[in-house]
């Protein structure tokens, strides 16, 4: 049934990772609180660290840096129509409220 | 130790239903790109009645957010005792998922009442509407997934247990669960957080 056998990490190395999500989020949720301190920088911190987030689960937990390419194609492709929607509409607004 | 299987008799080389499954979870994603599109549309606007930022409470959606991204963990670990035929520590994980998933599902709950006793209703105004139903719609795929979960271990005390073969499905749930819980992670930040 099966020839390439690829290693998944251990149970050891999955909480690691787990370990490493609740300090992210324990960061994010900071930031939320220094907002006046850290200023404008917050938001793109919290989004870069959102997206840090996202691509761990994706690649470790749901093993897709193990994958085939087909499936990591649908996925990214997944992504990328969702995110040119996202700054089609972004931009679209922007434009009206400047109009 | 777990592995990754290639198909060479399938024509993509990947085995088709989980093939199926990366699709649905594609679709999945643009589902909720344009909920999250259309509540950032209407972010930031102002409109009549109260604001969501009067009314949230950012340590109880973080605990909230931690047992969500926890659950991801007892998930992959729930998988990984299948795959070493671990009949025992895979329903123990599983039922540990789903009452994850429960907790999170309760605290929704919770926080969803304490906004309309606060007077942030469905139909106070359009934002407000945009919130709950990304929200809610999540909500919804949590209570699935919960449901999936709990499916998964009543078959496990079955006596033939979770079997490899059978293991797919667990495969399928694990992707679903962890899905749920990416959507979560873009969905604190964009609405609580930014």
């Amino acid at each position: 049934m099966s020839e390439n056998h690829i290693d998944h990490p251990t149970p050891k190395k999955y909480v690691q990772i787990a370990i490493v999500l609740g300090i992210l989020t324990a960061i994010e949720i900071a930031l939320y609180y220094t907002e006046d301190i850290v200023g404008v920088f917050t938001d793109p911190i919290l989004i870069i660290l959102a997206v840090g987030k996202f691509i761990i689960v994706v690649g470790w937990f749901m093993h897709l840096r193990f994958e085939n390419k087909m499936v990591n194609r649908f996925f990214t492709g997944g992504m990328i129509l969702a995110l040119v929607l996202f700054a089609i509409v972004m931009i679209e607004r922007a434009s009206a409220n400047f109009s | 130790m777990s592995s990754s299987h290639s198909y060479p008799h399938e024509p993509t080389g990947v085995e088709t239903r989980k093939l199926g499954m990366w699709v649905f979870l594609s679709t999945e994603i643009l589902f909720f790109g344009t909920l999250i599109t259309t509540f950032m549309i209407f972010k930031g606007r102002d409109f009549p009645g109260i604001k969501l930022t009067d009314v949230y409470d950012i340590p109880f959606t973080s605990i909230s957010s931690f047992i969500l991204l926890m659950s991801s963990l007892t998930m992959v670990l729930a998988h990984n005792a299948l795959e070493a035929n671990d009949q025992e520590k895979t329903r123990v994980w599983l039922l540990a998922t789903a009452m994850l998933g429960a907790v999170f599902l309760a605290g929704q709950i919770y926080e969803f009442t304490e906004f309309y006793h606060k007077g942030f209703e469905l139909s106070t105004n359009i934002f407000s509407s945009t919130f709950y139903v990304l929200t809610g719609f999540h909500g919804l795929h949590v209570f699935i997934g919960v449901v999936l979960l709990l499916a998964l271990w009543g078959i496990g005390q079955r006596q033939k247990g979770l079997t490899l073969e059978g293991g797919m499905n667990l495969e399928f749930v694990a992707l679903y669960w962890h899905f749920v819980d990416i959507v979560w992670i873009v969905l604190f930040t964009v609405v609580y957080l930014i």
